[in-house]
């Protein structure tokens, strides 16, 4: 019953699934790999999954935590000079080959990659997939207010970054 | 999905994708081969635990073989006659 479950998420929310976190993560590799680790969880939690909330936000919430996971983690071992530095969660997206924006796309990206882990997922959230702020408080399990807050923050920071690269 | 961005995918990437995430039920519910082995590994340690303990115990308890002088000086010391010892021998021949 439960595998049954689960080929029909993986049929269904694979791919949005994959932006979410590509979004996040930043890289193609980097997405790839979270989204595995993503899969597992998900086909470990099934069976305690009692439908307290939709399954498309549990998805995102099982998601948006590994990949604000893996950035952190990713951040302290650039940090600890584990990782190169071109590879730190910072990357720019102009050293990813899977990514075709122009210039300014390029800019954007290297703007919201410099955002600190949480505030980006919600960012991303909120700006690329245009969730609104009531399904993004059920993902993060923060309050409407403080989400509006944070999104606002996030919007300012990477305006100034994107003028700092012009 | 990201047209803000232009991020893009390998061809092909999101049918592979779909093909291994719907393998994940069947290799997370087999064993790894660790699980596998973990009666033989525990059975062998017992063996190995029983023969290591045994031996030191023999070690600590055995008593030396006694030589062929102590034999002689003991038959000496003791009222045996040779005719004793070699009826006892023959007998347990």
């Amino acid at each position: 019953m439960n595998e049954l479950n689960f080929q029909e998420i993986v049929q269904k929310y694979s791919e949005p699934l994959y932006w979410h976190v590509r979004n996040v993560v930043g890289s193609h590799e980097d997405a790839d790999d979270v989204l595995q680790e993503v899969f597992i969880k998900v086909w470990k939690a099934l069976p305690g999954f009692r439908g307290g909330s939709s399954v498309s936000t549990w998805l995102w919430r099982i998601a948006t935590n590994e990949a604000v996971s893996f950035l952190r983690k990713k951040k302290v071992r650039a940090a600890l000079g584990f990782l190169p530095l071109d590879a730190s969660a910072e990357r720019v997206a102009g050293a990813d080959p899977w990514f075709d924006g122009d210039a300014a796309q390029r800019r954007l990206a290297n703007a919201v990659n410099a955002l600190p882990s949480k505030q980006k997922a919600v960012f991303c959230m909120r700006y690329f997939e245009e969730l609104p702020y009531e399904e993004i408080a059920s993902v993060t399990g923060t309050s409407v207010g403080a989400l509006k807050a944070s999104y606002h923050q996030a919007a300012e920071k990477v305006k100034v970054s994107i003028e700092e690269e012009k | 999905m990201n047209k803000k961005l232009n991020y893009s995918v390998p061809d092909g990437y999101f049918e592979n994708l779909k093909t291994r995430l719907s393998q994940i039920p069947a290799q997370e519910s087999r064993p790894s081969r660790i699980t596998r082995l973990t009666p033989y590994l525990a059975l062998a340690a017992c063996f190995a635990f029983v023969v290591l303990v045994g031996n030191a115990v023999l070690n600590r308890t055995a008593v030396p073989a006694a030589s062929d002088e102590e034999i002689i000086e003991y038959l000496i010391d003791s009222d045996i006659t040779l005719a004793q010892v070699v009826d006892y021998l023959t007998l347990n021949e």
